[in-house]
């Protein structure tokens, strides 16, 4: 049987798409997923080593840098540093964060 | 021969693979925006709910990524994932007995509609019908997006929340007049 008020309702909802009043997503949203991802990957094995990121032409923040270049075994440079980092936590944690570092993973999701 | 699109999409999954954090960060930048609107359109106007299913969305598609084929972009791939998660909590939530409505309400009983055509401004028309969903026990409202959003059957409703076609239409029906009912008092 055919049900006229479906049609009438499929016509009318499907007409009035959701206002789009959401915008971008936060970007401390975006940094705490991003830390839950990178704590997940953590734990299962070390993460390619600063190192390899900088040979492959991705640029490191000022602190991954200096981890780079310190005198430590690569698999020190696999940890994920960002855990010990205040960028990390004031990306989590306040909105549009005052953080501004160039390669800094958490400035990244902060812009866009 | 691969588009510069699918290249991009396929270089990515091999560095988060690889297990290069700076990918990772990039997945997160490029579709957490498109998850957020989308999530946050069909759970409205619960968004406290939104923010754990973003996150939910992001981290099933990231720990699938084996998974992803190339078959459609990396966008639309990880948007299939979002409809899949927006339906498992319309799912959930309907599973859940029902605390409202009238069970004898008749589906099959002939109910006057409001006169849409009537109604010449568009804008006033979407309005009203979001203000009138909005104001609608979630029940009622998950299943009518559910049903007239997402474009799923009765019985693909029924199938997935262990109800019978017949209640989720019953549901439906009451749901519709309970729309009516707010469209006509408002």
């Amino acid at each position: 049987m055919a049900d006229f008020r479906d049609e009438e309702f499929m016509r009318l909802i499907a007409d009035s798409a959701a206002p789009a009043e959401s915008g971008p997503a936060p970007s401390h949203l975006k940094a705490k997923i991003y830390s839950a991802l990178m704590r997940r990957q953590a734990q299962s094995g070390p993460l390619m080593s600063l190192s390899e990121i900088k040979a492959c032409g991705e640029e490191l923040c000022v602190f991954e840098e200096l981890a780079r270049i310190a005198p430590l075994g690569e698999r020190a440079k696999s940890l994920n540093i960002c855990r010990a980092c205040h960028a990390r936590v004031l990306a989590e944690h306040i909105e549009h964060a005052p953080i501004y570092w160039n390669g800094c993973p958490y400035v990244q999701l902060k812009k866009s | 021969m691969m588009s510069a699109g699918e290249a991009d999409d396929a270089r990515l999954v091999a560095a988060i693979l690889r297990r290069d954090r700076k990918a990772t960060a990039e997945f997160v930048a490029r579709y957490a925006d498109a998850v957020y609107a989308y999530v946050r359109s069909r759970l409205a106007p619960q968004y406290d709910l939104a923010d754990d299913l973003v996150q939910e969305v992001l981290l099933a598609a990231w720990e699938n990524l084996r998974q992803y084929r190339g078959t459609s972009a990396l966008q639309a791939w990880v948007m299939g994932i979002a409809r899949h998660k927006v339906e498992d909590h319309y799912r959930a939530r309907l599973r859940a007995p029902e605390p409202i409505g009238d069970a004898d309400n008749d589906p099959d009983t002939p109910v006057s509609i409001p006169k849409f055509d009537e109604l010449l401004d568009q804008e006033r028309l979407r309005k009203n019908t979001w203000r009138v969903l909005r104001g609608l026990p979630e029940p009622y409202r998950l299943a009518l997006i559910w049903r007239y959003w997402e474009k799923a059957s009765a019985r693909e409703m029924g199938a997935k929340t262990g109800k019978t076609e017949k209640a989720i239409e019953r549901l439906l029906a009451r749901a519709r007049a309970e729309f009516r009912e707010r469209w006509d008092h408002g």
